[in-house]
């Protein structure tokens, strides 16, 4: 096999392009809260402007090897799970090992920075971040449920476990899971609302009362490394819920739209609700968004 | 050597080990330990050289023709038996070190060892029984070893084991009188000629033996407390392996008896419901444990379930899988139970709420249970991914949509007791009670590591067992299956290239921790857990920051509903409504002479009213 | 190899040792205790030296000259050879435990009483009369009622008292039907007896075997009619308790079943044997289960033995038969064993009481260890000679489809685990009393060191034991072949 330097670029290309991507949503979603909110609020390129600033800070503190490692942990998830996602539909330069993996393997993998996050800011010492770990897992076993029923009844759908064969089920606007399941996919838009931690389900990082929770005891290049880990992550994730729900994208202009859409939705959500307990997240994700799922499988299982 | 190689002279060896090394520590203690490594090591070596074709051996005893063989799919397990067995007695030997009643501890150890290669050795039901009751009582005597405490937790595993081996027995003996001939060979030519209500009967009864080992729910009460109660060498047998022989049996029941149970059966489907539901409640109540090994414990139930839903679905990827997990939860658990058991050994606490802190006192063990935790969530690259993912794929194409959900649900709250687990023992406030706490020595890490080392292998080369599982499989009677060496697929052709996953994996890790490391390499500094940001106030020394008393208590407000039935209560008012009952019957013996004399008159006149009745006669 | 030996030794030896020993009393206690372990020894070579012979071809031993039908006889078959044996093994290893274990006067009572009670079980097994019979069954029960009150406390008196008067029930239920059977047949030799019993009416035929069931029930310890035995045993010294177990119902369940197979056809009772000894084990385990005294749950438990013997024996079957006989056998050695460990675990706590024998087990090791490899045996576990009993009966219900007997079985197996596991887990995990512990002699330790190793080597190669019950349940189903040689004579 010959060595495929398009490949090569694609697999160093394809985090930076993430992260530059999830840095500016980031920066955006500042400033739209700060304008629903009825203030200026930063500019949009603030949180490369923090990165930045924390990438060339001299000094770093550390409480141990976990916490040392936990940043690395993170941000090798986060990549992995950008190169086994398909970003662009048929895009030999952003394929990297879409052909390689499925679903389950993304699920999984996805948690795998969780966890190593989970791990260092274990070994903190920190409260706050015990408690805010405490209160992720939990609120993940809530809205794992729904996401997971969305995602089988998906898979069955299209016969597949593969990303890139399920994007080519959803050839034409009206073939997109939206609209071909409807409830799987309200299921798994109100799951992903959990994915992506915004209110009301940000009690895990409650940045008032917990100081931020998990990264409170990160500074320097270790909340640097976090950062561009979460940019690549919130990128990744908004590229997998586009490519299950919307059809994928197949061209760059596309895909960012497609993203920004879904992520805005995610921010107006959390804007206009007030914070939910974690029991009161988890009964809720327990409630309806399964009772959806549920129904959507029982089609599935009726029609297939 | 060679004339050793054969399977009487192996369980003769082992079941001699046993008593010999009791002999030896009465005689000469001090020759004890190399004993022991000698009698678990030669057994194991001659499993090991035991070739998969070894000829039967028939002997006749009691009346009854036995027979001892090996096939492809003994092998696998009485590979596992030697590996962990080999590996917890060695651990023993440093974890037992100056315990009292050792001679008692390695004649019950051993005699396991060799019961449970008795069972995958026989090729017929009543050896299979024979070694399934001296596996159940010399482990009954390990766990009430530390004797005080656990009468309790003895006698409910001894109660519940011989309700299940009595199922067991009652199937065999009721197989029996069709076959007339205990062998496997009769019994698999005879199945085919039963009834379907025939089949179903002993179908269930044998899953009931078998499941009561394996901690199916609900026949699950006795383990938690069985497995936390055993010394934690014989825990991470106990559940490492012990526990498979119950898989080993069902995967014989299921696949090698009744071929006519086909996909998709009600006794299949059933069981695989109860499979799930184990592996969610198991999981469930792991949450909420603050002892570590009755964690494990809860998780090795819930890590059964998951193996009993492939077994019970039949499909080939999900036996694949189920046989898959089965190896590799001996592999996890036991390393898991042994890192605890360091932990045990070192502090003398299990409890969650006490230990906190330990990494630096204890980083191999720390390693061994990080390592076994991430194997147990299921995350890549490691082992357990394989197992899960094999599982999954093979629900979801064979239709069994609800079902997927129950195991997801169950391994995403997984990971909620696996944190704490390794949180609350070795992340966490170091705290000075624990300073000098030193790492275990290197017998009892050696056996971790080795075994740390095998979920690593397995993630990346899982074809090294999927080699074997094909062959058994072909055993119980499926097709030839086709397997890579790192390529998972399922029948779909969706696939997952663990080699990409762990070339992606490895290089971003690496990079990224090289960058870590190098970047400000000098001015980094090390602070201990007291120096953390607590809103401006410095901690003092004796300030209490760990988190650990009620780590979930919101999840636990969350699923509280689903607590509120206790299946323990339940056998618990069993129990006393039976001995009320009992008590009254009692009374029928009322230590007076004239009723008794009374009973014998009113019995000799309903014999002469009734005679024609009871004896067919008319007077 | 023949020195001379005969059957009649078995009857004639014990009885007079018997006799002699009130004057042997007279000359030294050490003789009085010596003597018997003799005689044991002796009977018990003569049962090894002529069982090949008896399994070859049965003896027949005729007392007093006279040819059978009108001579009494004695058969030694290999039924009589096979329960022969055992008990004058069992007797002898008995023997062994009271050399140490009693020990307070009167020793010649108590070891007359004994060969008396050896005589009287043999003489049971070996008889081919009927009224011989009678006259065994009342030596032996003569003997036991005595001993039951051998401690002379109240409650053995009373437990005496108790067993005599519903004794005197059997006695005269068994004499009846005798003299009810003479009546019609004119003999009282059994083969005989058989062989004329075609021309007795249905009815009274009906009637005799009703008494005898119920007379011999009763020695039996068929329910309903075995409410003397739990206090009998427990009250009597241990190893008469272990004695009443081990020989004394087994002699008598012999006699039952000698009765009902060869006098009348076994088809019109064996379904009701089955449900009798199916309730009997029922009501008797689930009676233990909250026994207070350690004595009295293990009597209760040896009746719900005889209850799996009864259903064994009603089975019918050659292997139902043979499950019966192996049953006997691994009982014997179990319930004896667990007897004697109980005896010295009492006699350690000073109490009888279960809840007084708590961590007596972790200060008596080898006392405790006997006591629970006796309690895994009677559960019924490999490899101890109680799990093929069990097996054998098992293999022999599937084959004659009884498929809710097994179930029966097995749910008193699991009640009989409970309640022998929680003593066990007394004798260990329970703290001490404050109780003087005393030594354990050496012989107690002997004999209860030969019983378990009996038990395991049977258990790990049952075929010893198991080739011999076979022709001995061949013998007992096979009544032409019975009434020939019983009464040819040879």
């Amino acid at each position: 096999m010959s060595f495929d330097w398009i490949k090569l670029l694609g697999f160093i290309v394809t985090p930076l392009i993430a992260s530059a991507v999830g840095f500016t949503y980031m920066g955006l979603s500042r400033k739209i809260t700060a304008r629903v909110q009825n203030r200026i609020g930063p500019g949009i390129s603030q949180s490369f402007i923090d990165v930045v600033k924390l990438y060339s800070k001299k000094t770093a503190i550390n409480h141990g090897l976990m916490q040392h490692m936990g940043p690395v942990f993170a941000i090798t998830a986060s990549i992995t799970t950008l190169l086994f996602l398909p970003v662009i539909k048929d895009s030999i330069f952003f394929a990297n090992f879409s052909f390689r993996g499925d679903l389950i393997f993304l699920i999984y993998i996805m948690v795998f920075g969780q966890l190593g996050m989970a791990l260092g800011a274990g070994q903190t010492g920190n409260p706050n971040s015990a408690i805010g770990v405490s209160r992720g897992l939990s609120q993940m076993v809530g809205f794992k449920v729904p996401y997971v029923m969305a995602l089988v009844a998906i898979m069955i759908h299209a016969k597949s476990t593969n990303l890139q064969e399920i994007i080519a089920v959803q050839d034409g606007f009206r073939n997109w899971m939206v609209f071909q399941m409807p409830l799987a996919s309200l299921a798994g838009l109100l799951a992903y609302l959990g994915y992506m931690g915004y209110a009301p389900f940000d009690v895990p990082f409650a940045p008032a009362e917990l100081a931020s929770g998990p990264p409170s005891e990160f500074g320097g290049k270790y909340l640097a490394l976090m950062m561009t880990s979460r940019s690549i992550f919130t990128f990744a994730k908004l590229v997998l819920f586009v490519d299950v729900f919307f059809g994928g994208a197949s061209n760059f202009i596309e895909l960012l739209i497609k993203t920004f859409l879904l992520y805005l939705f995610a921010l107006f959500v959390g804007l206009v609700n007030p914070r939910f307990r974690t029991e009161q997240s988890i009964q809720f994700w327990w409630k309806w968004p399964t009772a959806i799922g549920a129904l959507a499988l029982l089609l599935v299982a009726w029609k297939g | 050597m060679e004339q050793l190689l054969n399977i009487p002279a192996i369980l003769a060896i082992a079941f001699a080990g046993s008593i010999l090394v009791f002999v030896t520590h009465l005689v000469l203690p001090r020759l004890r330990t190399a004993v022991v490594l000698l009698l678990t090591l030669v057994p194991a070596y001659l499993v090991w050289q035991l070739p998969v074709d070894s000829p039967m051996v028939y002997f006749s005893l009691g009346g009854f023709d036995l027979s001892w063989g090996t096939n492809p799919y003994s092998r696998l397990f009485s590979l596992l038996i030697a590996g962990i067995g080999v590996l917890s007695t060695i651990y023993s030997l440093a974890f037992m070190k100056n315990k009292a009643r050792l001679g008692f501890f390695y004649l019950a150890f051993l005699a396991t060892i060799a019961a449970m290669y008795g069972i995958v050795f026989s090729q017929d039901l009543l050896s299979l029984f024979f070694f399934w009751e001296i596996m159940t009582w010399s482990s009954f005597l390990l766990v009430i070893y530390y004797r005080f405490e656990n009468q309790q937790a003895g006698i409910r595993y001894f109660v519940f084991s011989a309700v299940g081996a009595y199922a067991l027995l009652t199937a065999i003996v009721y197989l029996y009188s069709f076959t007339g001939d205990l062998s496997l060979a009769a019994t698999f030519r005879v199945i085919p000629q039963l009834s379907t209500t025939q089949l179903s009967w002993i179908t269930v009864l044998f899953l009931l033996g078998f499941g009561v080992k394996s901690a199916l729910m609900p026949m699950h009460v006795w383990a938690p407390d069985a497995y936390r109660s055993a010394p934690s060498p014989f825990t991470a047998l106990f559940s490492g392996v012990l526990s498979k022989m119950g898989v080993f049996g069902m995967g014989l029941v299921l696949f090698k008896f009744m071929g006519g149970l086909e996909p998709g059966h009600i006794i299949r489907e059933v069981l695989a419901w109860m499979g799930g539901i184990t592996a969610l409640l198991g999981t469930f109540y792991a949450v909420f444990q603050t002892d570590a090994k009755k964690l494990l414990a809860y998780s090795s139930i819930a890590q059964l379930g998951y193996i009993i839903v492939g077994l019970a679905i039949g499909t080939p990827m999900s036996v694949m899988a189920a046989i898959f997990l089965a190896l590799m939860h001996g592999i996890f658990k036991s390393m898991l139970f042994m890192g605890v058991g360091s932990v045990f050994h070192q502090t003398g606490s299990l409890d969650l709420n006490e230990l906190t802190g330990l990494i630096r006192r204890m980083p191999l063990s720390f390693v061994t249970v990080l390592m076994g935790i991430i194997t147990v969530a299921g995350v890549p690259p490691l082992g357990g991914f394989v197992g899960k993912w094999l599982l999954y794929e093979s629900l979801i194409t064979s239709n069994h949509y609800f079902l997927v959900i129950v195991l997801f649900t169950s391994s995403t709250a997984a990971f909620l007791y696996l944190y704490r687990l390794i949180f609350s023992i070795f992340l966490g406030q170091e705290e000075r009670e624990f300073d000098h706490i030193k790492e275990v020595s290197w017998v009892m890490w050696v056996p971790m590591l080795i075994l740390a080392g095998m979920t690593l292998v397995t993630g990346i080369l899982p074809g090294i067992f999927f080699g074997p599982i094909a062959e058994a499989m072909q055993y119980l009677g499926f097709p030839q299956i086709d397997w890579q060496m790192s390529v998972l697929f399922n029948p779909w052709g969706n696939q997952v290239d663990m080699l990409s996953v762990i070339t992606s994996i490895a290089t971003v890790f690496l990079l990224g921790l090289a960058f870590i490391t190098w970047k400000n390499f000098r001015t980094t500094r090390y602070v201990t857990t007291k120096d953390i940001h607590t809103s401006g106030e410095m901690p003092t020394e004796n300030e209490n920051l760990t988190y650990a008393i009620d780590f979930y208590r919101p999840f636990e407000r969350a699923a509280a509903p689903i607590f509120k039935y206790k299946v323990t209560r339940m056998y618990a008012s069993f129990a006393e409504n039976a001995e009320h009952l009992f008590d009254l019957l009692r009374h029928v013996y009322t230590g007076n002479a004239q009723t008794y004399a009374l009973y014998v008159v009113i019995f000799l006149v309903i014999l002469i009213v009734f005679s024609g009745w009871i004896f067919g006669i008319q007077i | 190899m023949n020195l001379n030996f005969s059957p009649v030794h078995f009857i004639a030896v014990p009885l007079f040792a018997a006799f002699l020993l009130p004057l042997l009393g007279r000359i030294s206690q050490k003789l009085v205790t010596l003597v018997p372990g003799i005689v044991l020894l002796y009977l018990s070579a003569v049962a090894l030296t002529l069982f090949p012979q008896a399994y070859n071809e049965p003896i027949v031993e005729i007392i007093a000259g006279w040819r059978p039908p009108f001579g009494i006889t004695l058969v030694f078959g290999p039924l009589a050879a096979f329960l022969v044996t055992m008990i004058t093994l069992i007797g002898f290893v008995v023997w062994i435990y009271s050399y140490r274990f009693i020990i307070r006067a009167p020793l010649e009572k108590y070891y007359m009483l004994f060969m008396l009670l050896i005589a009287g079980s043999t003489g049971i097994i070996l008889t081919g009369d009927i009224f011989n019979l009678f006259v065994f069954l009342e030596i032996t029960a003569i003997a036991a009622y005595s001993l039951t009150a051998f401690l002379r406390d109240h409650n053995g008196a009373e437990a005496a008292f108790k067993y005599l008067l519903i004794g005197s029930f059997a006695s005269a239920f068994v004499l009846l039907a005798i003299i009810i059977l003479y009546a019609n047949v004119g003999t009282l030799n059994m083969a005989d007896i058989a062989v004329r019993m075609g021309d007795v009416p249905a009815k009274i035929k009906l009637t005799i075997m009703i008494l005898f069931i119920v007379g011999l029930g009763i020695e039996a310890e068929l329910f309903p009619l075995n409410g003397w035995a739990p206090d009998a045993y427990s009250q009597a010294p241990s190893p008469i308790g272990a004695v009443f177990a081990g020989i004394v119902v087994k002699a008598a369940v012999y006699a039952l079943m000698r009765v009902l197979f060869t006098l009348f056809d076994l088809p019109t009772s064996s379904h009701f044997l089955v449900v009798m000894g199916t309730i009997t084990l029922l009501i008797a385990e689930m009676s233990a289960m909250r026994q207070q005294q350690i004595k009295r749950m293990l009597a209760f438990s040896s009746i719900g033995q005889m209850g799996l013997v009864l259903v064994a024996f009603g089975l019918g079957t050659r292997e139902g038969i043979a499950a019966a006989l192996f049953l006997m056998f691994s009982h014997a050695i179990i319930k004896t064993l667990l007897f004697f460990s109980a005896g010295y675990l009492v006699f350690f706590s000073g109490f009888k009481n279960i809840s007084d024998l708590e961590g007596v087990g972790r200060e008596k090791p080898w006392t405790g260890f006997f006591f629970s490899l006796g309690a895994l045996a009677i559960i019924g576990l490999p490899p101890f000679s109680g799990f093929w009993g069990k097996f054998y009966l098992l293999i022999s219900a599937a084959n004659a489809s009884h498929i809710f007997l097994i179930v029966l079985i097995l749910f008193s197996a699991v009640i009989e685990a409970v309640y022998y596991l929680r003593v066990v887990g007394r004798l260990y995990f329970k703290k001490l009393h404050d109780i003087e512990i005393r030594r354990t002699p050496f012989t107690g330790l002997l004999a209860m060191g030969i019983l378990a190793i009996v038990t395991i080597t049977i258990g790990v190669y049952p075929d010893f034991i198991y080739e011999l019950v076979l022709p001995a349940a061949d013998e007992l189903l096979d009544k032409a072949a019975y009434l020939q040689y019983a009464m040819m004579g040879q």
